[in-house]
């Protein structure tokens, strides 16, 4: 592990054109595998792993866009689609593409992305390749508030909303009863687990004493689903990642450094208890605000950081890489739920705990290097 | 501390159960969520006798307690055993998903059309069993010691994708959807001798197995080389251990459904009388479990009459703070 | 408007979420009438020929008004439309389930009216609405099942479909029916009879306001306290075992969405307070199929209801199960 304190340069990439911290001349430890650009007297190190990535996943970004554009129960050619896109053809085409399908591709990539984001930053922060939103309480706690908006109270608040609201009260609960962080966010995970697990009973109890109506209308918040998410709560994620993005990105050295034992972070000037909430926070908001799009999707979490490890450099947190790693899975799994079983949808939920499960399983039984992050 | 005082506190603290489980058998028996008042069934034990009290008493109320009672001892049992064995304060069935595989193993079953109670049970351990290993296999029985955390996360994992499988069983046939509805969160309600005659077989050598293990877990409990020393093996009696969470864990959900936090809490009580022995602890998580259970049992009939609450949701709300205050009472390194 | 690419594509994105809120639906042409709805007034065609039902009660109404729709959901417990209906309404395609609609199949069916429940989400309102007028029936959320309320949902959705003379004489002819059969069933009033619905756990008794319950009031049954006393909820809790003495009766209609009912009814008889019911002890118990009595509304339903009351409790008590 220690061999890799150089490795620091390669988190740089992002810091922008500007001499990083310490940014001395370090080109004769730049490693061998990333690009090194110098432009008057500034240097960016591009590590070439992480770019060819980036290259890939925005290629499938563009193929996922266009295929769940144009398959559905009514297939449209990429060309209609393009045309119908811009405003020209079929008014039931324009219809269909602009406000169906671009609006339900617009809430998977936004949520998938925001799920994905969240945890590759709550994996990094505990050094734990299963930590996710999904388990430490957000997830069960915007279900039962979304759930009981819809069995309980009056129909005039948007579940999408209380959704959010009881992915920050289970958040708080969580932080407060945690009474901080503690060393890797641990106590907070674990904490969350139990106040999602109580969350959980909560909902459980709503849906076993209404109605199958209200039970039935309530269904798509208890898994997940891209179906009837509102366009004030995509709006409201896209802002969110706009902001958490960057700001993910711009603190990506100091996230690396949190994989290493404390001392090692402390020695290179990082104050790891800030950059602990800072990350933790980022996480939560990110995760709240896709829940509240898309319910309480799992596994994206989880394999969404995965898949962009695998294409990144190892020496950097690949935030980026996993939001559009996460993005691509979330409509890929939406359109595999639109069409399995059509004319039924299969919610979004169901399909990545299905696809995930076999995966998490099989990151459980292979067992090796947990912390390998 | 020395023996002699070692050996007061436990019976102490096995009066001091018994003493409460007492107390719960009777509230049991005495409280529920129809008419029939407290003071009604004393005239009724004294020989005052109305048909109808005589009918909640022992039609109702009594088989209900007996599955608690069994419910109870089970789930405790099994959470000290799974503590002991992973070295976890936080090891739980349910907690670990191994409640959730269970309960994943009985909706399949309902679903494939199983309604024989006894199949159901065999089908619950089965399904516990399956729990048990993959998430002991994540936590390599060996390196558990060093990362708590692990363990919870791989079993909350689980959870999530189980609670997923059952969720697509319900969306592929929508007429079992109303059933499953219910077992998805646990209840006492409506049980009785029959379903506990059904558990009778895995019960009974879950039983076996748990009094045999006492001592070669004790013996564990100080270290795997004073253990072999000993003459135990190691290796067996972990396995041997997880077949009797699994058998206890599977005899819980065939009764009664998920039962949240339950493993975690009971045990956690027993230590406080105790201490941390297990051939003193588990005696103990006998009694305590279904003095517990009873309880909140009382609780989950008495709040929302003349309907009840299920015993899950009672349960979790017991166990949230319990849990906060082992992650908190627990120094940092560790936690 | 945006030239450069770069601003298409943040148009393409931006402009329909902007339209949601703006507007009009695709299929508007031709003459209409006026309707109200629970979204205030709307157009809707003179006389619709594509017509996709999303509620039960809205494809029980259309067909019994002589209309063919092209969509319909899955009932509650099923993947098809409900059972009883189903003979009558084979061409029709299914456009989604009791969960959740699938807004691309309805849109493929090309509708000029979709008929929706009181329970409609907002936001799938606003997408439907794009597709076809969308008539959604008013709904008060502290009755919401108030008296007649579902052949006042019932009669909007014959006018929407421009057919108000077939339900009326369909509503006579129900009435008249009924009051036959009212005076055949209970000469002197006051039979007792529990529609309820049995779980693992416990009971719950189905209001009387709600659609069956409401049949069997007007048929001059009546319901145990614990249902009469329901104003804004369709059922009770589960009921405690220890309270089953208050769901008791002349009569026990037993709902299951599984149509046999073998099962809930086994395990009822299992349990002991199931047995000293006054009901059961006389084989009094029917079983009813629940996708028919506790999810269905409108009059073709209640023309079914009719039959299977006739069928099974009027004359000798053909109970399905003998006292024990």
């Amino acid at each position: 592990m220690m061999q890799r304190l150089g490795a620091r340069a390669g988190a740089n990439r992002r810091q922008g054109p500007g001499p990083g911290p310490g940014g001395t001349s370090r080109s004769d430890l730049s490693p061998r595998d990333a690009w090194l650009l110098r432009w008057r007297g500034h240097s960016l190190l591009l590590p070439r792993r992480s770019l060819l990535g980036l290259a890939w996943l925005l290629l499938g970004l563009m193929m996922v866009f266009i295929a769940s554009l144009s398959i559905g129960s009514m297939p449209l050619a990429p060309q209609r689609v393009i045309a119908a896109l811009f405003g020209s053809g079929d008014p039931l085409d324009i219809y269909l593409v602009r406000e169906l399908r671009l609006g339900r591709l617009g809430a998977a990539l936004a949520s998938g992305a925001g799920f994905a984001l969240s945890g590759c930053l709550l994996q990094t922060l505990t050094r734990n390749r299963l930590a996710m939103p999904d388990i430490i309480g957000i997830n069960n706690g915007a279900t039962a508030f979304a759930v009981a908006s819809i069995v309980a109270l009056p129909m005039s608040f948007a579940p999408p909303m209380l959704a959010l609201v009881g992915a920050v009260t289970a958040t708080a609960l969580t932080f407060a009863l945690a009474g901080g962080v503690g060393v890797r966010g641990y106590r907070f995970i674990i904490v969350g687990v139990g106040i999602g697990a109580v969350f959980g009973a909560l909902t459980n109890l709503m849906l076993a004493r209404t109605s199958i109506d209200a039970a039935n209308a309530a269904f798509p918040w208890t898994v997940g689903s891209l179906n009837g998410s509102g366009a004030g709560a995509q709006t409201m994620l896209w802002i969110g990642l706009a902001v958490c993005l960057p700001l993910a990105m711009a603190s990506t050295r100091g996230l690396s450094s949190l994989r290493f034992a404390e001392p090692v972070a402390l020695g290179w000037g990082v104050r790891v208890a800030r950059l602990r909430l800072f990350a933790l926070a980022l996480a939560v908001i990110c995760a709240a605000l896709a829940v509240a799009v898309a319910g309480p999707v799992g596994m994206i979490a989880l394999i969404g950081p995965e898949l962009a490890r695998r294409l990144s450099s190892h020496r950097s947190v690949p935030v980026l890489n996993a939001a559009l790693a996460g993005a691509i899975l979330m409509a890929l799994a939406d359109l595999l739920g639109r069409t399995l079983l059509a004319p039924v949808e299969v919610p979004v939920g169901i399909v990545t705990a299905l696809v995930g499960g076999p995966y998490l399983i099989w990151i459980l039984l292979r067992g090796d290097s947990p912390r390998a992050l | 501390m020395s023996a002699a005082t070692g050996s007061v506190r436990f019976t102490r603290g096995l009066g001091f159960s018994l003493l409460a489980l007492g107390v719960a058998l009777c509230a049991s028996l005495a409280l529920g969520a129809g008419d029939v008042t407290p003071l009604q069934v004393l005239r009724w034990a004294l020989g005052d006798d109305d048909g109808n009290v005589g009918f909640v008493v022992t039609e109702l109320r009594l088989p209900r307690s007996c599955v608690g009672i069994v419910v109870g001892a089970a789930l405790g049992v099994a959470g000290n055993l799974l503590q002991t064995v992973t070295r976890n304060p936080l090891a739980e069935p349910d907690l670990l998903g191994v409640s959730a595989a269970s309960t994943t193993a009985v909706v399949i079953a309902i679903l494939l059309g199983a309604s024989v109670t006894t199949l159901q049970v065999w089908v619950a351990v089965l399904g516990a069993m399956c729990g048990c290993a993959l998430v002991l296999a994540a936590a390599r029985l060996r390196g558990v010691g060093d990362d708590p955390i692990r363990l919870i996360l791989a079993g909350a994992a689980l959870k999530g994708v189980l609670t997923a499988l059952v969720s697509l069983v319900l969306l592929v046939d929508q007429r079992s959807a109303d059933e499953i509805r219910f077992w998805t969160i646990g209840a006492l309600a409506g049980r009785g001798y029959g379903e506990l005659l059904g558990v009778a077989a895995p019960l009974l050598l879950g039983v076996l197995l748990v009094a045999y293990l006492s001592r070669p877990l004790a013996a564990l409990a100080l270290g795997e080389r004073v253990a072999s020393g000993l003459g135990h093996r190691p290796r067996l009696t972990r396995w041997l251990t997880l077949l009797a969470v699994a058998l206890l864990s599977g005899v819980a959900v065939a009764l009664a459904g998920p039962i949240a936090f339950f493993g975690l809490v009971v045990p956690v009580l027993a230590r406080a009388l105790v201490g941390p022995d297990i051939r003193r602890t588990l005696p103990l998580c006998v009694l305590l479990g279904p003095a517990v259970l009873l309880a909140a049992d009382v609780v989950a009939r008495l709040l929302v009459r003349p309907s009840e609450l299920p015993l899950g949701v009672v349960t979790a709300v017991i166990g949230a703070p319990v849990l906060v205050a082992v992650v908190r009472a627990h120094r940092l390194p560790r936690l | 408007m945006l030239a450069r690419p770069l601003g298409r594509f943040t148009a393409a994105i931006l402009v329909p979420i902007m339209l949601l809120f703006t507007g009009q639906a695709l299929a508007a042409d031709g003459q209409s009438r006026t309707l109200d709805t629970a979204h205030g007034e709307i157009q809707v065609p003179a006389d619709p020929q594509r017509v996709v039902t999303l509620y039960e009660a809205a494809l029980d109404t259309t067909l019994a008004v002589g209309v063919e729709p092209l969509g319909a959901v899955a009932t509650r417990g099923g993947t098809d439309v409900a059972d009883y209906i189903a003979d009558r309404a084979q061409g029709v395609a299914i456009v989604g389930g009791p969960r959740e609609i699938n807004l691309e199949e309805v849109l493929r069916q090309r509708p000029d009216l979709i008929l929706a429940s009181p329970f409609l989400a907002d936001a799938d309102y606003q997408r439907l609405s794009r597709i076809a007028p969308t008539v959604v029936p008013k709904h008060d959320a502290e009755r919401p099942f108030g008296d007649d309320y579902w052949r006042k949902e019932s009669e909007l959705f014959a006018d929407a479909l421009g057919r108000h003379d077939r339900i009326e004489a369909v509503f006579e002819a129900l009435d008249q029916r009924i009051e036959r059969l009212r005076q055949q069933l209970s000469p002197e009033g006051d039979v007792r009879v529990t529609l309820m619905r049995w779980n693992p756990q416990g009971p719950i008794v189905m209001s009387d306001k709600v659609f069956a319950g409401d049949l069997l009031r007007r048929l001059g049954f009546v319901a145990p306290e614990i249902a009469r006393t329901l104003t804004s909820r369709p059922h009770t809790d589960m009921l405690s075992l220890e309270n089953l003495g208050r769901a008791d009766g002349d009569w026990l209609l037993l709902a299951t969405l599984n149509a046999e009912g073998r099962d809930a009814l086994a395990a009822a008889q299992r349990q002991p307070a199931f047995q000293r019911l006054e009901a059961v002890r006389n084989g009094h118990v029917l079983t009813v199929d629940g996708q028919l009595w506790t999810s269905a509304a409108g009059p073709l339903a209640a023309e079914r209801i009719l039959d299977q009351v006739e069928e099974k409790m009027l004359g000798e008590p053909a109970a399905d199960i003998a006292a024990q």
